[in-house]
This record gives C-alpha cells, sequence and structure tokens, in this order.
C-alpha cells in the first residue's frame, strides 16, 4: 500500500491539471480512494505523472537483436548497467540490451511500452525478448500488410476470408494490434522492388495495391474489435515529396480509425534529396480535421543511431546513401526488415529538416490527444533521449538556440522558427502517458483514476526540463516504489496485454494447407504456446464502431 | 543458390530438401528445375552431385575470387594472371556473375570451409559485402551455414541479455565482448579462469591441448546427457534430460526462428534448465559476493 501526498497532480485522463491532491495505491497496486497503513511518499512541493506510455518503439525481437550484433563499437562506448543482487547487467546505448532497456525505461518514468514490429514466425523470439525486459508492461503489434496468405485473400476479394485469417494470425503470435509497414512494399522488396503508388498493383499480383491493404486492414481493425486501430507505417517512408503519398493515404482511410507511425517521416515536400522541405503544416491540417487519426511523432534527435525497419527497400535505399553496414533479412512469406547504423546531422540539410519537422508536427497538431513523443526508437534517436525532446517542446527559447545549429540552407524549407507554442506540463502529460495509452486502447494506463494501474511518476520541480524529466524522484509501477532518489529499487517482472479476436473455428483447417505450402516449419509448432507468455493479460475487443 | 565452402549434403541433410533447392512454391512450381545451384569448394564433396555448377576454387583463394566477382559485377578489369591465381578460368567467373545478375532472388550460404579458413572472418565479410552489392542488380542475400545444435539459440539469447554474442567477459559486472580475448578458448588457454561450468558441450574433445590442460586442472562442472571427454576431466558431472528428446524448450534454427522442441520420451534425469535453476538458487541464498554499495550502479563511458 502506498500513498502520495501533496504532489502537484496532472492526469489528463480526468481532466486534473495540476491539482494539489493525493493519491492511494492498494495492496493489488491500483488506485483506490483511500488506505489505512501503508508508506507515505510526500510529494509536497513535487509534479506528479502518470506513468509514461510509448506508443510506439523497437525494444525487442529478431530485428532489434540483429541490431545489437551489427553494433558492438557502439556497446562498448555506452552506459553500463552493473550486476547488483537484485539487478541484471546490460548496456544502454542504440539497441539496448533487454534488461537495460527496462532499467531505461522506468528510469525516466515509463512504465508501459509498445513493441511495434513483431512478425508472426519470430513473435515466439519476441515474447522471450519481452520477458527478459523487467518492470515495464508490455503489448506487441504483428505484422500484417506483406503477410502473403493475407494478402491472397486480399486479391481474391474475399474480404471476410482475410478476417479470419488476420484474427487468426493475431492469436498465433500472442499479439495486441496490426501493425502495416509499407503495405505491398516489403512483399514487393522480395522482388527487389518497392510500392510507392496507393494505385499501382504490387509485384507478385495482378489487382492487389497498397490502397487496397490499407482501407481493408483499417476495416478488420474495427470489424474484429481491437482495442488499438491499425498502425500504419505508410508507403513511401523518408523520401522527399512523400507528403503526397501520405496525404493520399489519409483520404483511403476517411471516416475510419487509424494511428499513423512516425509521421514525422512522412511529412516531406520538394521533389529531390537537394530540395527537401518540410511539409508537416499540410500534415497538421489534415490531423486538425480529422480527429479519427492518431499519431506518434517519430521526432528525430541528432546523434548516432541504428536504424530498424520493416521496411526492407527503404533500408537498402538508406545502405546505398550512406555506404554503412547494412542487414536485410526476409521473413518468409510474411514480412522482412533491413537495419542500419544512421548519424543524424544538425549540418545536413536532410537531417536538419527531418529534426525540425518531428518537432513542428507535435507543436502543429493542435490536440495532444492525436500526437505522441516518440522517436520510434531507435530509428529517429534512441527512447531514453526523450527527455530532450520534452524540453524542446517546453521551452521555445531551448528550440531557438538549437535552430541556430542549423545551416543557412534550411530557410525557407522548415516552420519552426515561426511556431511559439510551447507544451505545458499537461500537454506534456497528455502526449507521454495519456494519449498514448487511450489510442492504444489500456484504459488502464496513463490514468490515475480509482481502479487503474498505479503506475505513477515523479518530478522534483526543475527549471532545466531536460533534467527533471531525465531523471525523476520516484517511479511507481503497479504500486511498488522502482525508482528512488534516482535509483533503481526494484525490478518486478511486467505484464504482457494480449488479445484473442474471434475468428470461426473452421479457419484453423483453411490456413493448413495454405501454411503447409509454404512455411518452412510445422503447422502444429507455428502459434505462440499462451503459456510461453510471461504474466500475460487478456484485454477485451471492443464492439466494432456502428454495431 | 549459392552454396560456398559448405558440404550440406553431409552436414545439414535436411538442407536441400527442406530450405533451399527441392521445394516447390507459388513462383517456383517446378521446384528443383526452377532453382540453379552453385556450388564452390576447394573439392569435390557429396554436395557437388546436387549442384548444376561446381566451381573449384584453389584452397585458400576465396577471399580473392570474391573480390574479383565484387569487382567484375560493377564492371572493373580484372587481369588473367589475377583470374588464373584462383584456379578458375574467365568463362566460368562471366558465366556466374551473369547467372547472378539475371536471378529474381539469389541467395549465398556459406560455411566453415570459407569462414574457417584463410582470410576467416574477413571472407566472411567479403561475401556478405558481396550478396549487399549484388542488390544494385537484383535481390541478395547470404546467411551462414551453423554448426550442429543449438548454438544460435545460444547466440541469440546471449545478444539479447549482453548485447554480444560470445567471447564476452563478465569480471567487471557487466558485459564485454572481444573475440580473441574473451573467447573460451583463450581464456583457458591463458589459464584466466578458476572454474569452468559446461553446458551441452564437449572441448575436451574439441579444444587445443593447453586449454584441456586448464580444465583438468580447475573445478570444471558438467551437465550433460552423456559421459564425454570433458565429463572425464571434470570434478562434476550431472547427467541431464537430452533436449528435444526428453527435455521441452526452444531451439533456433540458422535462419534465427525459435522451434518449440516437444519431448517424445520421459527421462529420469532433471533438465539443464532446472539443474542450472537449483544451482541459481542456491547461490542466491549465499551473501553477494560483492559488499553493498561497494559498486556504482552504472558507468557512463566504459573506457
Amino acid at each position: 500500500m502506498l500513498r502520495i501526498t501533496g504532489g502537484k497532480v496532472y492526469d489528463p485522463a480526468n481532466g486534473i491539471d495540476g491539482v494539489i491532491k493525493d493519491l492511494f495505491i492498494d495492496d493489488s497496486g491500483r488506485f483506490t480512494a483511500s488506505i489505512t497503513g501503508g508508506r507515505t511518499i510526500d510529494a509536497t512541493g513535487m509534479i506528479v505523472f502518470p506513468g509514461g506510455v510509448d506508443a510506439h518503439t523497437h525494444v525487442a525481437g529478431g530485428a532489434v537483436n540483429f541490431a545489437r550484433a551489427m553494433t558492438p563499437e557502439d556497446h562498448r562506448r555506452t552506459q553500463a548497467f552493473i550486476r547488483t543482487k537484485t539487478r541484471r547487467s546490460g548496456l544502454g546505448g542504440m539497441a539496448p540490451t533487454t534488461f537495460a532497456t527496462g532499467y531505461l525505461y522506468a528510469g525516466m518514468g515509463w512504465t508501459t511500452v509498445n513493441e511495434a514490429a513483431v512478425p508472426v514466425l519470430s513473435a515466439r523470439h519476441t515474447h522471450e525478448e519481452l520477458a527478459d525486459i523487467p518492470i515495464v508492461d508490455k503489448c506487441s503489434l504483428t505484422l500484417m500488410a506483406n503477410n502473403e496468405i493475407m494478402l491472397d485473400q486480399l486479391e481474391k476479394g474475399e474480404y471476410d476470408r482475410a478476417k479470419q485469417v488476420v484474427a487468426w494470425y493475431l492469436w498465433a503470435a500472442k499479439s495486441y494490434g496490426i501493425k502495416a509497414v509499407n503495405p505491398g512494399g516489403v512483399a514487393a522488396w522480395k522482388w527487389g522492388h518497392d510500392a510507392k503508388q496507393l494505385t499501382s498493383p504490387i509485384d507478385g499480383y495482378s489487382k492487389l495495391t497498397p490502397g487496397t491493404i490499407v482501407t481493408q486492414l483499417a476495416r478488420i481493425c474495427d470489424d474484429l474489435g481491437l482495442p488499438h486501430p491499425m498502425h500504419l507505417h505508410c508507403n513511401n517512408l523518408g523520401a522527399p515529396g512523400n507528403i503526397a503519398t501520405t496525404l493520399d493515404t489519409l483520404k483511403h482511410l476517411e471516416g475510419q480509425r487509424a494511428h499513423i507511425a512516425h509521421s514525422q517521416y512522412h511529412a516531406y515536400g520538394g521533389d529531390g534529396w537537394d530540395t527537401m522541405c518540410s511539409a508537416t503544416t499540410q500534415l497538421a491540417d489534415y490531423f486538425n480535421s480529422h480527429p479519427n487519426i492518431t499519431t506518434d511523432a517519430g521526432a528525430v534527435v541528432f546523434g548516432d543511431t541504428v536504424t530498424i525497419t520493416a521496411d526492407g527497400p527503404w533500408q537498402h535505399l538508406l545502405y546505398k546513401l550512406t555506404g554503412r553496414k547494412w542487414g536485410n533479412l526476409d521473413v518468409e512469406n510474411e514480412t522482412g526488415c533491413g537495419i542500419v547504423p544512421y548519424t543524424y546531422r544538425p549540418s545536413n540539410l536532410v537531417n536538419a529538416v527531418q529534426w525540425a519537422s518531428g518537432l513542428e508536427l507535435l507543436l502543429l497538431i493542435q490536440n495532444p490527444w492525436q500526437v505522441f513523443l516518440s522517436t520510434d526508437h531507435p530509428n529517429g534517436g534512441c527512447f531514453w533521449r526523450y527527455p530532450e525532446i520534452i524540453e524542446l517542446l517546453m521551452c521555445a527559447d531551448v528550440r531557438k538556440e538549437c535552430l541556430k545549429r542549423l545551416p543557412d540552407g534550411i530557410k525557407g524549407k522548415i516552420t519552426l522558427p515561426e511556431i511559439d507554442r510551447e507544451y505545458t506540463l499537461y500537454d506534456v502529460a497528455v502526449s507521454m502517458s495519456a494519449g498514448p495509452a487511450r489510442a492504444l486502447g489500456l484504459t488502464n494506463k496513463g490514468n490515475l483514476g480509482i481502479g487503474c494501474d498505479g503506475d505513477v511518476v515523479i518530478y522534483e520541480e526543475d527549471k532545466n526540463v531536460a533534467r527533471m524529466f531525465g531523471h525523476p524522484r520516484y517511479v511507481i509501477k503497479g504500486g511498488e516504489i522502482v525508482i528512488e532518489e534516482g535509483e533503481i529499487r526494484e525490478a518486478p517482472h511486467g505484464r504482457e496485454y494480449l488479445i484473442k479476436p474471434h475468428y470461426d473455428p473452421s479457419t484453423d483447417e483453411f490456413m493448413r494447407p495454405l501454411f503447409e505450402d509454404c512455411y518452412t516449419m510445422s503447422f502444429e509448432n507455428y502459434p505462440v504456446e499462451f503459456e510461453r507468455i510471461e504474466n500475460p493479460v487478456m484485454r477485451d475487443c471492443i464492439a466494432p464502431p456502428g454495431s | 543458390m549459392i552454396y560456398w565452402g559448405g558440404n550440406p549434403a553431409e552436414c545439414h541433410p535436411r538442407h536441400f530438401t527442406k530450405y533451399t533447392i527441392m521445394q516447390k512454391s507459388k513462383f517456383l512450381p517446378r521446384g528443383r528445375k526452377d532453382r540453379t545451384m552453385v556450388l564452390v569448394d576447394i573439392r569435390e564433396t557429396k554436395s557437388v552431385k546436387a549442384a548444376d555448377i561446381f566451381l573449384q576454387v584453389r584452397p585458400g583463394k576465396d577471399f580473392e575470387l570474391i573480390t574479383i566477382l565484387r569487382a567484375m559485377i560493377k564492371g572493373h578489369a580484372i587481369g588473367d594472371e589475377q583470374i588464373a591465381e584462383t584456379g578458375l578460368t574467365r568463362e566460368a567467373i562471366e558465366d556466374l556473375i551473369a547467372r547472378m545478375k539475371a536471378a529474381k532472388f539469389g541467395c549465398m550460404f556459406f560455411g566453415m570451409g570459407l569462414s574457417m579458413t584463410r582470410g576467416k572472418h574477413m571472407n566472411s565479410a567479403a561475401l556478405l559485402t558481396l550478396a549487399a552489392e549484388m542488390n544494385a542488380f537484383t535481390k541478395f542475400v547470404a546467411m551462414p551455414m551453423r554448426g550442429h545444435g543449438n548454438v544460435t539459440g545460444a547466440d541469440v539469447i546471449m545478444r539479447w541479455q549482453t548485447g554480444f554474442p560470445f567471447g564476452i567477459c563478465f569480471n567487471r559486472g557487466y558485459p564485454r565482448y572481444n573475440p580473441g580475448e574473451f573467447s573460451t578458448i583463450d581464456v583457458l588457454v591463458r589459464g584466466d579462469c578458476d572454474a569452468a561450468f559446461i553446458i551441452g558441450a564437449d572441448p575436451g574433445a574439441t579444444m587445443p591441448q593447453p586449454a584441456i590442460d586448464h580444465l583438468r586442472r580447475i573445478p570444471t562442472i558438467v551437465l550433460d546427457p552423456h559421459i564425454t571427454h570433458t565429463s572425464k576431466l571434470s570434478r562434476v558431472h550431472i547427467t541431464t534430460a537430452p533436449q528435444g528428446i526428453a527435455a521441452p524448450g526452444t531451439a533456433y534454427r540458422m535462419d534465427e526462428l525459435p522451434m518449440p522442441l516437444k519431448p517424445a520420451l520421459k527421462s529420469p534425469y532433471p533438465t539443464d534448465e532446472e539443474v542450472v535453476r537449483r544451482i541459481n538458487e542456491a547461490i542466491a541464498r549465499k551473501p553477494f559476493w560483492l559488499p553493498d554499495g561497494s559498486q556504482p550502479q552504472m558507468v557512463m563511458g566504459q573506457g
């Protein structure tokens, strides 16, 4: 039992904006109206937030693990966690090890993370890694938009079959929702090509287009009643002028729920690397008039990182552009992935545009419930650099200082210098916790209301915003104090959220011959056994909209 | 399909039939007939029979041949002398390049004949670079043919827990990596460790004599379903249930996909996991080996 008294509470889920208020957590780790006995944290003069929720990150699974293998030089220079009686050792850096991932997230007050890209084939591996990420609660999304068995159904116009197949796959992967990466483009990459036009047929298909995949998958998410809508990485990521593709995609999604991942990478104007500029105003305008969609920023911070994405063709381009190491993984008929280490430099005009675009989206989209803090870790930068971004959002003068580091050629390519908006603490609490929790449909998260999970972060008020958010005084996970005075006290196991969407029991027999035709493992061994999930929590599907 | 320095017919007998050349598929409906298989090796092995083209490279000249291929695919001129050194003819190399460029999807698999002969990891790096560069023309990938057992699984798990696949040293309380310094043979040969704990491996049969001598000198503990050479020189041997036969678990395939192991038999012996867990629990009951507060929680730069 725990009582937090006297703190200034920011709880956007309940409309509480900086009110001095006591919080109580019972023995089950949830908020309650009052308790007797137990420990008291005197939070007088401190700021109380719901624990952070990362809607889009890559922290576990085959791709991240491949990135770890590719970057020993980074492990050697980065921070190291030393083994203690209660804690495992590990390394931070661009692609932190599993134990370190939990310590680093919790260390800055994040208590829930969503692993945003899991092929079904490596789901068993991903869950094993997730089980080794301590403290934080987790969920994961399954890559669906390039799965050939599913695409075959859409090609044939068998919508209902496709829906059954998707539901079957989600349960096989023990997943929380659907991720669509470069719909059709990753399948085309198997042919060495990409899919950049929403209306052109995909390689290997006669009439199926990325546009069809996008609309049908969004509809499937709604019809299955998934708590989180389709999580979409649009076609044409990273390319100059791709705002046209992004807006076109959004028009395909008119009237449907959707979450657009790392929209910074999809908001560029221009027609080449020389003319590339920010087109965030157009994208923000769209979001401002379409409350049915949410997004995470995918903001860029300057420095070294490693890019990891299922977008194989893009990674090949990045390898050619940079000449750095390149890892490519093709995941049978399901998806693929590419890995390229990358350094974002303020002196590089393209990188400067990317840096500004991420912040612009966070500032230009008016409703903080629609745009969330993310770097698409580790693509735009590492998650442990979020406090730097919060500082840039809250302090226009810090932004102005940073803008001075950009080359002169940036003039006219970005709108950031004209934006005066500064995030309030309430905005930050929405963007880092309440907003992403709501978008993920994790109703117990990002919410300090009675019955919700006792995940709290307590900051000492500090004029240096980055320091304040980087070094919380206390972090409480499920009522347990995990960080105190900047030190990790406890490293409990987190939970994993799963859904089991309904599918026709005959889907097993429908899948078997198709599966045996193209997979290299046996059908029985494919679905991840429920018993393998550590601390699973089943989330119910929601009623489909309009039902 | 290019196999380089490997002999799958004898070492990975399921590879041809299950994964690479025999399977019929949506885009290759005639299976074997729709594929071309090239084998590059220094001698005629049993795998030659499966190949359409066998290229016999002169021993120790793999790196040179790969480098020539990398140059020629980009249209650089190569002298006759350099080509002669590899033991192949210009026609054979040009034919290979034409086929590689014309392929819809090229795969290269390389074995210890490449990665453990003259040039070692430089050879592997050269071949991986060749695969990367081929993507300027068509889709190409490359993958190593790993050793027996669940070597990939050990590699995968070490990576997620420590960031490194092998050759890891924890003596500063956090993982450090340096093959050649921290790899098992090097640590043993230098006599740097004062105990050894060996699971499902038999270094006593394969490692160099100075390493084996050190294993004999120190308390060595072996977990294995069989009595091995290492068991015989160890202080303690614990018989465990064989994985996949009498013990459940997970094995990672060479392409890093985890396969569940379902035991067919019961064993009177405990599983490796159970033994390790019980040892861990026993250690946890002892006072922590470092005094409280004597260590920092974290170091920022490792220096």
